[in-house]
């Protein structure tokens, strides 16, 4: 080599072709092909990969590639038809075992396969868009064993056989089970579900509608629920433990809907267990369980409301309209706050606080409360109960309880002006006979009206509680003023505002000598610092502390009422007087002044008069002496009796009427209001408008709307479109 | 035509004979049309001298020359011509401006004028405006609003009467029956007419008690209703 040339290394493909030995295909194959046949026989330590793949890679390299995948296909076929047969051979509960050992060895198998023959799985395939290696396997397999006709049905028939006898309480071997379905889960969503979820589903449905029909015939609905519960547990059990995740909810509908939705409506009528029997004896336990139940179910706590609902209404409206409930009005409100908090109870122990219910309960409450036009009046006389001893050393937290339940009826009335009347007049008997448990709870009841109603609705009320402190400083003020009255009679006054208090008649009645110059000069005192005022004494609202002195000495003070006072005082200056002569002098109204004398003549342990004769009603021909003989263990003796009582038939007409009178004013304002923003408004509008605006308040009646709107007609503020005669325009 | 209020009485006017001799006026400022002075000196036929108006004397005596009772409902259709505004008082001017509507200067033409005046008012539009005027000509005292049932009873009669008379003879019997209200105001009474004039009668089929009529008419037709029944 005597050449100084540098020479670049050059390779060069061969110049001629190269031609790979024709048998090289088919010898490369058998080698490969045993290998399979090993490795399907668990023979593959024998076997080494780094050949294998060596060889596999050449023949797809050398254009094998379409030799190499026919072969594979028809080599794994052909095992997998025998492995069938193997299986098919399997008797009883063996079947199932060797489906899965078998399972479990091809996924084996055909991993190493598919590592061998990487390189095909990578460049062949893709290329040619045959299925990848894996996916052949596992296809081949659904094809000839899953699918074979004589494993299909035999498949399925034994998990089914199975899931039924767990269902009626034996054991099985659900590891198993776990791996044939995860079998079929890994073979496609499609051959699970066809395969299995779906005849599952089908034949669970059977099942269930089977169970549900025997249960419902023998158990009560209570039994019934805890039974549907049950299985619904176990379904979700069987889930987690061997089916795919995703057919928890499409067994779950099953149930639900087999033992559930299909008899949701006899179970909840069903006699002496059903709903309203659990509502009845406070089931919590079983009206929760059916609340969880039902609301998986559509319309299932619609029903429960529905029911629950009109069974409260009904119940309710006996309560309002029973006569005998009705003749103790405290007993009757009492009552109601009772169902009120069972209720309650009931909805925050087993149906979740659900708010729709609250609202069926609190809708029923206020149908049936305003069924009885007496509920604003005996809410009242339940409040004034209250007040006057019913609170008496109750906690302050328990008494805001109390008027927190108090309000909540409120707000159920309509009429919430006739309450506002009685309130007042049982509010203003409380602070004048001084019989109020505590102000503070007065104060506080007064506080939570005024945050429902408004300021309007308490401004009295307020009013008459500043009425009586006024007055207290008033009568100080007198006393300092006029020392010399410290000896005589004690003269309390209480000066009434007229527009805040119960409008009262004003009444004769001749007040003894003593007691009316003092009413003078307190009458002068008061308007000598009030110019332009003017005072009525209402004597049939006074009360009187008077000393009295009995034929053996005994010596007691009477507390009565001012007319009884007036009536005593007459004895100081006569032995015996009859029935004209008392009203002569004291000029008392006639049926007062019976009820006066009755009071303090013909009650037993009150009797500090004699009558002649001694009947039982007060005639106008009898006589009238001290009795002598009065005794009573107590030294103070009350007889005067201003308590709040349920009103007699006229007084309550009479109220009515004056509700009644009162609301048109009320509607007459709404009426302008609206018409002043509106200036022009329809008939139809103005009466729903006038309704709103009124309904906190009660419940305006069109037709007396419709009155109110002629008047203002008449009067000129309106008048109506003159080619429209519907509506209706505001004059300025 | 009806009197609903006591009226004043006036000194006894001294009713002159009417002849057709003309009594020239010669006050200046007056229109010259020797019409216009005929009807004014007819006005002085009847007119109380020192009130300058015709009162109700005066009425009854015009009334007896053009042959009608003074509670015929002509008189009162013959007041509406009139414009005028007080009840049994015609004043200067409202005699004018009826009779020369009417183009009668004297007490024949009048008396003539007077059936047409009548079909005038019966057959058209006008009607309704004649109808409102008999309630308000009703309202004598100042401020007043309403007229008492026994009036609204007679004025319907007379007024309505004639074109609708079961409906009016019905409504009369209701309102004598009912002791909701012992007036009528003036909405009230605008809605007998239509009342008369849109309802199908006696089956009162399209009442529809939604079309905000006064309550007085839904509490005629419920007693209608019941009273059929019986």
């Amino acid at each position: 080599m005597s050449n100084q040339k540098k020479r670049n290394f050059q390779i060069e493909a061969f110049k001629h072709r190269v031609v790979v030995d024709p048998k090289y295909a088919d010898k490369t194959w058998k080698v490969l092909e045993h290998a399979i046949r090993e490795i399907y026989n668990h023979n593959a330590s024998g076997l080494s990969f780094e050949e294998l793949y060596r060889n596999a890679y050449n023949m797809v390299l050398h254009k094998y590639g379409e030799k190499l995948y026919s072969g594979l296909v028809k080599t794994m076929t052909s095992h997998l038809k025998e492995i069938s047969k193997c299986i098919e051979a399997a008797q009883g509960g063996m079947f199932l075992e060797e489906m899965n050992k078998l399972w479990t060895d091809h996924n084996k198998a055909l991993q190493m396969i598919r590592d061998i023959l990487m390189y095909m799985d990578r460049t062949y395939i893709p290329s040619t868009q045959k299925t990848p290696v894996h996916e052949l396997g596992l296809n081949l397999w659904r094809d000839n064993i899953i699918h074979s006709s004589k494993i299909q049905t035999r498949l399925l028939n034994t998990l089914l056989e199975l899931v039924l006898r767990e269902r009626t309480g034996d054991v099985i071997n659900r590891g198993l089970m776990r791996n044939i379905i995860k079998m079929l889960m890994d073979l496609g969503p499609s051959v699970y579900q066809e395969d299995f979820e779906n005849p599952f589903l089908e034949v669970s449905a059977e099942f269930y509608k089977g169970e549900s029909q025997k249960f419902i015939e023998c158990c009560d609905c209570g039994d019934y629920l805890k039974k549907a519960e049950r299985r619904l547990n176990e379904e979700l059990e069987r889930v987690t433990h061997y089916l795919d995740a995703k057919s928890e909810v499409k067994i779950t509908n099953v149930v639900e809907k087999e033992m559930i939705a299909n008899h949701m409506l006899r179970l909840v009528h069903m006699e002496n267990s059903g709903l309203v029997n659990m509502l009845l004896d406070d089931k919590y336990e079983d009206l929760g369980r059916m609340y969880n139940l039902f609301r998986r179910v559509a319309n299932g706590l619609s029903t429960i409301r529905e029911v629950m609902t009109s069974h409260i209404r009904e119940t309710g409206k006996q309560l309002v309209t029973d006569p005998e409930r009705l003749k103790d009005p405290v007993e009757f409100v009492q009552r109601l706050l009772d169902e009120k908090d069972k209720y309650d109870s009931i909805i925050k122990l087993s149906f979740n606080n659900d708010k729709t219910f609250q609202n069926g309960l609190n809708s029923s409450f206020e149908y049936f409360i305003n069924l009885n036009t007496r509920s604003p009046e005996f809410i009242s006389l339940f409040v004034d109960d209250k007040l006057r001893k019913g609170l008496k050393g109750v906690s302050e937290e328990d008494v805001e309880v109390i008027l927190d339940k108090v309000m909540m009826l409120f707000r159920y009335l309509q009429e919430k002006d006739v309450f506002e009347k009685y309130y007042k007049q049982h509010l203003a008997k409380r602070l004048l006979s001084g019989k109020t448990v505590s102000d503070d709870a007065e104060r506080s009841l007064i506080v939570k009206l005024k945050t429902e109603c408004g300021y309007q609705f308490t401004s009295k009320l307020e009013g008459m509680f500043t009425d009586m402190k006024t007055s207290q400083d008033t009568m100080q003020g007198f006393y300092a003023s006029h020392p010399e009255l410290g000896d005589g009679p004690t003269l309390t006054v209480q000066v009434l505002t007229t527009g805040s208090w119960p409008t009262q008649p004003s009444v004769t009645c001749n007040l003894p000598a003593e007691m009316s110059a003092l009413c003078e000069k307190f009458r002068s005192y008061y308007l000598g610092t009030h110019t332009g005022r003017r005072l009525s004494w209402q004597t049939n609202m006074g009360t009187a502390d008077i000393k009295a002195t009995f034929g053996k000495g005994q010596k007691h003070e009477l507390n009565v009422s001012t007319y009884q006072m007036c009536v005593l005082m007459l004895f100081n200056n006569a032995d015996r007087l009859n029935y004209k002569e008392i009203e002569q002098a004291t000029e008392i109204p006639a049926l007062d002044l019976k009820r006066c004398l009755q009071s303090m003549a013909c009650v037993k342990g009150k009797n500090v008069l004699r009558k002649e004769p001694m009947s039982k009603d007060i005639c106008e021909d009898d006589t009238f002496l001290v009795n002598e003989k009065f005794t009573s263990k107590l030294y103070k003796v009350k007889i005067g009796t201003v308590v709040a009582q349920k009103e007699s038939e006229p007084e309550k007409q009479e109220t009515r009427q004056r509700v009644e009178e009162d609301r048109k004013p009320q509607i007459e304002a709404a009426i302008v209001r609206i018409m002043k923003s509106r200036r022009t408004l329809d008939h139809n509008n103005v009466i729903s408008e006038v309704t709103k605006q009124l309904q906190s308040r009660f419940l305006a009646n069109p037709t007396e709307i419709k009155k109110r709107i002629e008047s203002l007609i008449e009067r000129e503020f309106l008048e109506r479109d003159g080619t429209d005669r519907k509506l209706y325009r505001y004059l300025a | 035509m009806p009197r609903a209020t006591s009226k004043r009485k006036a000194p006894p006017s001294t009713s002159a004979s009417v002849t057709s001799s003309d009594v020239v006026s010669t006050r200046p400022g007056k229109k010259g049309k020797k019409e216009v002075d005929k009807i004014g000196s007819l006005f002085d036929v009847y007119a109380n001298k020192t009130l300058d108006m015709i009162d109700p004397e005066g009425i009854v005596s015009l009334c007896s020359h053009l042959g009608v009772d003074h509670t015929d409902v002509r008189i009162l259709m013959l007041a509406w011509k009139m414009k005028a505004e007080k009840q049994g008082y015609f004043s200067r001017e409202e005699w004018r401006r009826g009779l020369k509507d009417l183009n009668a200067d004297t007490i024949a033409k009048l008396k003539k004028a007077l059936p047409g005046l009548e079909k005038e008012l019966m057959a058209t539009s006008k009607f309704e405006d004649f109808y409102a005027f008999a309630f308000q000509y009703c309202l004598t005292e100042d401020r007043q609003k309403s007229v008492d049932i026994e009036t609204v009873c007679e004025l319907l009669s007379l007024v309505l009467g004639p074109k609708y008379r079961s409906q009016v003879d019905v409504l009369i019997k209701y309102l004598k029956v009912q002791s909701e209200y012992r007036a009528l105001n003036a909405d009230q009474w605008r809605h007998f007419y239509r009342f008369c004039k849109e309802i199908s009668f006696p089956d009162l089929e399209d009442y529809d008690s939604d079309q905000a009529w006064p309550v007085i008419i839904d509490n005629l037709v419920e007693w209608m209703k019941e009273n059929k029944q019986s």
